[in-house]
């Protein structure tokens, strides 16, 4: 279904934009992913998974490389078209929205770094990629540290007491990589490269982390088992192990001195890919409630007859309206300044993905018993919706950083240039 | 004690250099296909110089421009900059430079001012900028 947009000068492109990608997340990802919510966690990356011509379309529809920059061989695309973009791939399916996305996590990272060595052996073959043959991912949490990692402003973070699972150290012309992350890398145990995330020097906690670009066909990194879960089945998700792990000197992208507040414009984005999609989920919800509402018959009419229905349809249209306001309103701040003021990547990624948590809830309430069974997407979409109060930071934990941002910098000053 | 001595010592070195980049490089191409303009707000010396593929020019006529990107930095972090002695997204981290346009532009452009940072050291020798900073 289309929508009506608040904003009525979207030009010709941002239309054209908007309807393909739309198409494909209506006529291709929604299709897999149903058949993806039903199969084994292991099924869906077997060798004779859809996964992997899904993937291959992805790639061949330049979808993998929205956020990079044009230069590269990426879309280029500005901010509002990255709202656009991804309101209809959270649409679509918000796991493998995440999935298509964070393939590109380590090559956007080492274009920030700006290193002619990553650009060639990395960038510049990701964006030429039309096979799924490079496919990165975001190697952060660890068994030990899920919150831990976004809490860079707590007392603890510098604490010689948080010491994590994954540790590297420099030998000679190498860094040596020893530990895991957590079952919870999306797309780890299919990823080809990952941004890897290790601490250097556990003397000074995880301030003393430094960020790293790497591929994972290296001797010594192994794969866990794919994650089965309460939602977003469609994203893979598993650990990866390092034993010995050699990787070359220049891999490293941001050192120790800096890490903080790199951790924080990198979640920043990630929080802004997260707000944009939940638009997507938010909406997919009202769109189930409203078309079954106009079908299902209760006291002789429509349920859309009724008027606490209208209200509660009401409620929930608000919802989208909001979260589409909210993330397009913080992706162009956020994507259009440098560093970015991280507590609104934060209030968007908090309030669009608890309100596409709500919508997902009420649309199970308004479906009635049929919400709950696999003949309508509303029970995927909960499930999904789920799984995004905790993905990419909790929620709470994302609200106490924020504080924190907040205790430090508000009111900020206009920006003056 | 900041590097550029004054306004003028700024604006002659990079009228120049951008004059010549634009001229003679890769980066004129470049910056007129990709329609890139960049506002420089430099303080110590305090300057204000807009680009474009037609070049750079600077004070009020720079500031009457509105540029796709801006750059805020001091004057000793442009000079390290062209010297290839400026870690950028550490200096963004860091707020030692801040940047206002969209992200993948300025993703981009960092690797298109690679012919300036290459023919800078001459003006460091010219106007005797120190180069071991
Ligand atoms: C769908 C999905 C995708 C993900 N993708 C990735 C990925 O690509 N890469 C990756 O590395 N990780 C990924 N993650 C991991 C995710 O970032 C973590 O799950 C999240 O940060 C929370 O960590 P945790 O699960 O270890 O919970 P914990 O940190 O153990 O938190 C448990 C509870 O304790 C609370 N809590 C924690 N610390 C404090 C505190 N200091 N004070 C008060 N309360 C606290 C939390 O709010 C939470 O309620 C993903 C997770 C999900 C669900």
């Amino acid at each position: 279904m289309s929508y009506f947009d608040l904003k009525t000068d979207l030009s010709a492109e941002d239309i054209a934009l908007k309807d393909q990608v739309h198409k494909f997340a209506r006529d291709v990802m929604r299709p897999v992913a149903k058949q993806f919510d039903g199969m084994k966690a292991d099924e869906v990356v077997a060798p004779d998974s859809p996964l992997w011509p899904f993937l291959k379309k992805v790639y061949e529809l330049g979808y993998h490389k929205a956020l990079m920059p044009e230069y590269y061989g990426g879309l280029g695309l500005n901010p509002l078209q990255i709202s656009l973009v991804f309101e209809e791939l959270g649409w679509g399916s918000f796991g493998m929205s995440v999935g298509m996305t964070v393939l590109c996590f380590p090559f956007y990272c080492a274009c920030l770094a700006n290193q002619e060595h990553l650009i060639e052996s990395y960038v510049k073959p990701f964006c030429e990629c039309t096979d799924a043959s490079i496919r990165g991912c975001w190697a952060i949490t660890e068994p030990d540290h899920g919150s831990d990692y976004v809490a860079t402003a707590e007392d603890y973070f510098r604490s010689p007491k948080m010491r994590g699972n994954t540790q590297i150290r420099l030998d000679g012309n190498e860094w040596v990589i020893d530990g895991q992350k957590s079952q919870w890398v999306s797309g780890g145990t299919i990823a080809t490269h990952a941004l890897l995330h290790a601490q250097i020097d556990p003397s000074l906690g995880f301030g003393g982390n430094g960020v790293f670009v790497i591929p994972l066909d290296s001797p010594g990194v192994t794969k866990g088992p794919a994650l089965r879960k309460i939602g977003q089945r469609d994203l893979n998700q598993g650990e990866i192990f390092f034993d010995g792990v050699r990787v070359p000197k220049d891999s490293i992208i941001v050192e120790p001195d800096y890490y903080v507040p790199m951790m924080d414009i990198i979640l920043a984005a990630a929080n802004l890919c997260m707000a944009n999609w939940a638009i997507g989920l938010a909406r997919a919800s009202f769109e189930e409630a409203f078309n079954y509402c106009k079908e299902r018959v209760q006291g002789g009419r429509p349920l859309i007859e009724h008027h606490s229905i209208k209200q509660r349809l009401f409620t929930m249209f608000s919802r989208v309206e909001t979260c589409r306001v909210v993330g397009r309103a913080a992706a162009n701040l956020n994507f259009n300044i440098s560093p970015p003021f991280v507590e609104y990547s934060l209030w968007a990624k908090t309030q669009n993905t608890q309100m596409a948590y709500e919508n997902a809830h009420d649309a199970i309430q308004i479906l009635g018993g049929y919400g709950l069974t696999e003949e309508y997407l509303t029970e995927k979409l909960f499930r999904d919706a789920r799984a995004t109060l905790i993905e990419d930071g909790n929620n709470e934990m994302l609200a106490a950083h924020g504080g924190h941002i907040l205790a430090e910098t508000y009111p900020r000053p206009p920006i003056d240039f | 004690m900041a590097i550029f001595k004054d306004v003028p010592m700024v604006k002659e070195i990079f009228g120049d250099l951008w004059g010549k980049m634009i001229k003679d490089t890769e980066f004129g191409p470049k910056i007129k296909e990709g329609n890139i303009s960049v506002l420089f707000i430099i303080n110590d010396p305090n300057i204000v110089m807009y680009v474009d593929a037609n070049g750079p020019i600077f004070d009020a006529e720079a500031e009457a421009k509105t540029a796709l990107v801006t750059l805020k930095m001091d004057g000793d972090t442009v000079h390290k900059f062209w010297l290839r002695k400026v870690n950028v997204p550490k200096a963004l981290a860091l707020r030692q430079i801040r940047a206002k346009g969209p992200v993948g532009t300025i993703l981009q452009l960092l690797p298109l001012l690679k012919p300036g940072q290459e023919i800078y050291p001459e003006y460091c020798k010219k106007y005797n900028l120190p180069m071991d900073v």
